[in-house]
């Protein structure tokens, strides 16, 4: 096929990305650029009100900050399951691909439930631990940001796995032969050869679930609560409860600017790792 | 030449479009918003099948909480995605201010004379009250008097909140805020006063999330409306209504129709079926349990009212005073409420 075919092919996505994409986008910074809720009067004014106001840095900050939290944990779990996944036998492999994916299957609106069901004072864990005589009282888990995080690691958790089991089993299993017959230990393959091999999918990983543990509306707002206030509901507040669009897109542009420049960083990250490994 | 495709093609498309007016004649039709949930399965099961058997008119329901519809309608600029919007008081006073309504008139109502005074005017017209107060669960907690006593303990470590985004939380807000001294347009002491106790407090959560919060336990006290306490109870939930010693407050769920509409009179047939007794009546009826506007149909037992002429005395709010300040109520809220 010629350069020129192979172009063709591709125009209809990028149709689909101007029409749909692009420019709803240039609409969104376009309506940020007006003073009051009708759109009518131009200016700066919600620019200076947003940026202006010290609450909206402290609501960037713990948005970039659940993310960062989620990432680390969806690290600390799912690495380890990566690695008893490579080592397992095909069926158990099969097995754990359908536990890992399972998540996926159902709504987040109904995962987000069932974490209630699960972390309330009433709840599967507060009623085991006092069963267990662990406490005498009743956790609070619904509502802070550890529930928080506890429930956007399990329903981010294929998005970190998926990646990274994918350039995992892709890794050649003399490798690591390879290593221990050289007198490394099992730690020391682990840091110095597999983890080193595993960056791209890694940072794939941390990429997805950064940016969708960011922007995770419905779970923030459900299991979180309204105390824990994130640029996602500011956002719902003003478009659709005070209709404050002008304001709502310029939060809308900070939490996509502020979003983009960690996943940048991120992919940034991952290309050197990846460029380094082959170079 | 034609091939004998494009001509296949050609006459199977003249054919179609010579059904169309056929169909259109037979079957006209309405499109409204409805709040989702409780109400749309309602609507589905019982004002659809009344509509098409009076008027064979179709109902297609679209589920939109007020503000989303709002939020479509303005989005859309005067061509309405929905012929009729289903509204609280707030909501109800942003559409009449960006002109989203079309003006109504009463007297195609046929019935219209059944309903309480003051329900119908140029904008729309009521089609069910909401009565506001405080729900409690009577296993773990007694039953708290009124507003003051949700501040205080074993209510105070049991109470759920919700902010300002509903009407429901506005107006339950704006009450505790006139326990301390505050009014209809000055919310400061209650958001003080909520501040002291906030470390206390049991769940400040999403209004749509409220209903689980309390049948999971974390909460045992919230302010809610006397349907929500209704549907919580057919599902076993512990649950029990109290009208607080200030007064419950009452504000009335109205029905518009979106300018622009190309289906007005389908939509004045579908206002006239949805306020007959024998719909009103059934909507009554568990598990729906909507309260009604025709006077003609008896009240639910379980009300804290005889009568709809009763709710006169009930505590009203005044949404044109309201609507403007509500903004900065959210971002107010927002910033003493955050962790």
């Amino acid at each position: 096929m010629t350069k020129a075919a192979e172009w063709q092919l591709a125009l209809p996505l990028a149709l689909c990305f101007v029409s749909l994409f692009l420019a709803p986008l240039l609409l969104l910074i376009g309506v940020s650029f007006f003073d009051d809720d009708k759109i009518t009067q131009p200016g700066f004014g919600q620019w200076v009100k947003f940026f202006g106001d010290p609450f909206s840095y402290k609501v960037i900050a713990d948005t970039l900050l659940l993310g960062v939290k989620t990432v680390c944990a969806t690290v600390l779990l799912g690495y380890p399951l990566a690695l008893v996944y490579l080592d397992a036998p095909p069926r158990l492999q099969k097995i754990l691909i359908f536990v890992i994916v399972m998540p996926l299957l159902l709504s987040v609106v109904v995962r987000t439930f069932a974490w209630i069901v699960m972390l309330g004072r009433d709840g599967v864990v507060n009623q085991l631990l006092l069963s267990l005589g662990i406490i005498s009282e009743p956790l609070r888990l619904l509502q802070t940001e550890l529930g928080l995080v506890i429930s956007l690691t399990q329903i981010e958790m294929p998005l970190m796995l998926l990646p990274l089991i994918s350039v995992m089993s892709r890794l050649d299993p003399n490798l690591r032969d390879a290593s221990a017959a050289l007198g490394a230990s099992r730690w020391r393959t682990l840091f110095t050869v597999i983890v080193p091999l595993s960056m791209p999918g890694l940072v794939a990983g941390c990429l997805l679930v950064f940016a969708s543990s960011t922007t995770a509306f419905i779970s923030q707002t459900v299991i979180g609560g309204v105390r824990l206030i994130y640029l996602p509901l500011l956002i719902w507040q003003q478009s659709l409860v005070v209709f404050n669009w002008p304001f709502a897109a310029v939060a809308s542009i900070a939490l996509l600017v502020s979003v983009l420049t960690v996943v940048s960083a991120l992919s940034w990250l991952g290309r050197r790792s990846s460029g380094h490994l082959q170079g | 030449m034609f091939s004998r495709r494009s001509l296949l093609a050609g006459a199977t498309a003249l054919g179609g479009t010579s059904l169309l007016p056929a169909i259109a004649h037979a079957k006209g039709s309405v499109a409204s918003a409805i709040y989702p949930g409780t109400w749309e399965d309602a609507y589905r099961a019982i004002v659809a099948p009344a509509l098409k058997k009076k008027d064979a008119v179709d109902l297609e329901l679209q589920p939109l909480f007020a503000v989303d519809q709002i939020a479509k309608a303005r989005a859309a600029r005067g061509t309405p995605p929905f012929d009729a919007f289903v509204l609280d008081p707030g909501p109800r006073i942003t559409g009449i201010e960006g002109g989203l309504f079309d003006k109504f008139d009463g007297k195609k109502i046929t019935n219209a004379s059944k309903l309480p005074a003051g329900t119908i005017d140029d904008w729309g017209i009521a089609v069910s009250a909401q009565v506001v107060g405080i729900a409690y669960n009577p296993k773990k907690v007694p039953a708290p008097k009124g507003w003051k006593d949700l501040f205080t303990d074993p209510w105070v470590s049991k109470l759920g909140l919700t902010g300002f985004q509903t009407t429901f939380g506005t107006v339950s807000l704006i009450e505790i805020a006139k326990i301390f001294g505050g009014s209809e347009t000055n919310i400061e002491p209650a958001l003080v006063e909520l501040k002291k106790v906030l470390s206390k407090v049991a769940a400040v959560g999403q209004p749509a999330a409220m209903p689980s919060l309390f049948q999971q336990g974390q909460c045992d006290v919230m302010y809610t409306n006397t349907q929500t306490v209704a549907t919580l109870k057919g599902r076993g939930v512990d649950i029990e209504f109290v009208k607080p010693e200030t007064g419950a407050i009452t504000f009335f769920t109205t029905l518009h129709i979106a300018k622009g509409s190309a289906e007005v009179e389908n939509a004045y047939k579908y206002f006239d079926v949805a306020l007959s007794k024998d719909v009103q009546e059934a909507l009554t009826k568990p598990p729906y349990n909507l309260v009604p506007v025709n006077k003609d149909v008896p009240l639910p037992a379980d009300l804290p009212m005889k009568s709809l002429d009763e709710m006169a005395t009930y505590v009203q709010h005044d949404w044109a005073k309201i609507n403007p300040l509500r903004a900065s109520w959210i971002e107010k809220f927002n910033k003493e409420m955050a962790k």
